[in-house]
């Protein structure tokens, strides 16, 4: 099929494709047509859904939708909620220490292991394998592996430390690190892989210009070649945000929220209220939230990024 | 090109690279080795490595207790069929961004994306009250719609990537040769992004087959996938580590394996086309 395509392009002669304006706007508006299921799905569903839970958290919605507006109170109250506090402090330790350790932890593997590895796609696909697990059986692993009595404390306590602790998921003040450790886990593998591919992607002249220079490795990887990567790192932090915005799957099957509230994440906050509290309003107030705090993040990092200096 | 390194640092590497791999892979190969344990081997202390009595019972148990295979069908129906979807709305939204960019495409494009970085929770009771009065709850069809609607995005930012990377001219010249529309694009577009096409749906399979949000949150019994299944053994009762492992073991085999054999597609998905 290939090579037929590459005949069709070689037996082509006249080029002007430009030649026949009436046939360029029928093109264009079948371009336009050929967007518009793409367009369409992502307005109403996204926008629509949005727009729709943001208008109801301003009303007294209990079991059922309900349009009988009560201005902030649902707010007031979320905000009253110790659960939902805590749900915030969660997704914010989270979010914070998983953006923080897997980029650094990604480019540090990466940099030590700059070359080529043996059986390399293997090596890249086992690094892989844990991304391609659902959260669900992440977190059902992670929760025996961090259990006191079967997991990794018994094993080193069976190697004679016997007073070795660790046991994140049953202390509250440290249980969300237990999740933080399994979503780690989860996704610096992928991490690792695209800083390497970045790594592979600057040219060797750097390096030994670096190294005539005398330029210490640290110094030349901070100030050269991390500037380098920037794609790299920007397509790293799009994965690593989007996993923190989804933040629920891997709680409700690592610690289902506990001990008592200690893990609890807004998404599930969201959920609970929806459906186990049967506490509508209070859920599209919650989710307005999240919704709010993704905007105040994204959207100033969006225009800086993606705005101005492309459009000239 | 990597820096230059001496032969000494290099094996050092391969061995430190390997020595991560098998930390990395260790949980699930513990959890394998697990699944074929009887529950007392699989709590003992110390931990028993290979010599145990391996037994297959685990596995019946579990497809007794909550029909694996039903599970199984489901996740391969709502997978592949939310991926096949996905490409039929997403080829033509490509092959316009990709080959006639208008003033707008990348604003069009960023937006798309961004609804990546939404919470789904925002969305969930209004999809859920459609779904309720469709009757779509509970039903692979419902899963398969949301399941096509939360990857397009991806799907179309893949294609549009693998797009752009082939020549214009090509696309043109067929044109030249009296090609209409649908043969540029069947014909001559379409054979040529196959790579890339195998590595978008590869990706698109194991992030719908990993979806876990809305199916526990749209399904009950009939439609549930293996998420669900699995789900379903995340409230320990008692601990049966043993069945647990081999219900995970079931739920993650058909991606690990899929993953092997087609690892350069893998790579390339899950990276986001980023690692060629």
């Amino acid at each position: 099929m290939r090579a037929e395509a590459a005949a069709t392009g070689r037996g082509a002669t006249s080029p002007p494709p430009s030649a026949a304006p009436p046939r360029r706007l029928l093109r264009n508006l079948t371009a336009k047509i050929a967007a518009i299921p793409m367009v369409l799905t992502a307005l109403v569903v996204f926008l629509g859904g949005t727009v729709w839970t943001v208008v109801y958290s301003f009303t007294s919605s209990r079991m059922l939708p309900r349009a009988e507006f009560v201005g902030l109170e649902q707010y007031d109250r979320l905000w009253s909620t110790r659960r939902w506090v805590i749900s915030i402090e969660n997704l914010a330790i989270y979010g914070l220490c998983s953006l923080v350790f897997s980029l650094v932890i990604g480019f540090v593997l990466a940099a030590l292991l700059d070359q080529k590895i043996r059986y390399e796609n293997a090596f890249r696909t086992i690094l892989l394998y844990p991304f391609a697990l659902s959260f669900i059986v992440t977190g059902l692993v992670w929760q025996w592996i961090l259990d006191p009595e079967f997991g990794l404390q018994s094993i080193i306590r069976g190697l004679g430390f016997e007073n070795f602790t660790f046991d994140p998921l049953y202390n509250p003040d440290i249980a969300i690190f237990g999740i933080l450790i399994a979503g780690l886990w989860q996704g610096t593998g992928l991490i690792m892989i695209l800083m390497l591919a970045g790594l592979r992607g600057i040219d060797g002249e750097i390096w030994k210009a670096s190294r005539v220079d005398g330029i210490p490795a640290w110094k030349t990887y901070l100030f050269i070649i991390v500037p380098m990567m920037r794609p790299v790192f920007i397509t790293a932090l799009v994965l690593i945000t989007s996993g923190i915005v989804k933040l629920y799957d891997l709680v409700v099957a690592q610690t289902g929220g506990g001990p008592g509230i200690a893990t609890e994440v807004p998404a599930k906050y969201v959920y609970d209220y929806m459906f186990g509290g049967q506490n509508l309003g209070q859920g599209f107030a919650a989710s307005t939230m999240m919704l709010l705090a993704v905007a105040i993040v994204v959207i100033p990092w969006a225009m800086l990024e993606f705005g101005g200096k492309r459009r000239g | 090109m990597s820096r230059a390194v001496k032969p000494q640092r290099k094996a050092l590497n391969t061995v430190l690279a390997w020595g991560m791999g098998l930390l990395i892979f260790f949980p699930i190969l513990w959890t394998v080795l697990t699944s074929f344990k009887t529950e007392a081997e699989a709590i003992a202390d110390p931990p028993i490595w290979f010599n145990f009595s391996w037994t297959l019972e685990n596995y019946f148990t579990v497809q007794e207790r909550s029909n694996y295979f039903r599970h199984f069908w489901n996740s391969v129906v709502i997978s592949v069929g939310s991926t096949l979807i996905g490409l039929i709305i997403a080829v033509p939204a490509a092959w316009a961004m990709a080959f006639v960019p208008g003033k707008r495409t990348k604003d069009v494009l960023m937006w798309m994306l961004s609804t990546k970085m939404l919470p789904p929770v925002g969305v969930l009771v209004p999809l859920y009250l459609i779904f309720r009065d469709l009757g779509l709850l509970d039903t692979r069809i419902g899963l398969v719609f949301v399941l096509t609607m939360i990857n397009l995005p991806i799907i179309i930012w893949m294609l549009y990537t693998y797009f752009r990377e082939i020549p214009v001219d090509i696309l043109e010249a067929a044109r030249m040769d009296g090609a209409g529309l649908r043969d540029e694009v069947v014909h001559v577009l379409l054979p040529m992004a196959v790579p890339g096409m195998a590595s978008t749906v590869l990706l698109n399979i194991i992030l719908a087959w990993n979806e876990a949000f809305w199916t526990l949150n749209l399904t009950a019994a009939k439609a549930a996938p293996l998420t669900a299944f699995i789900a379903s053994y995340s409230s320990p009762e008692g601990l049966f580590y043993a069945k647990l492992s081999a219900a995970s073991t079931m739920a993650i085999a058909p991606i690990l394996i899929m993953g092997w054999f087609s690892q350069k597609q893998l790579v390339r998905g899950l990276t986001f086309g980023a690692v060629k």
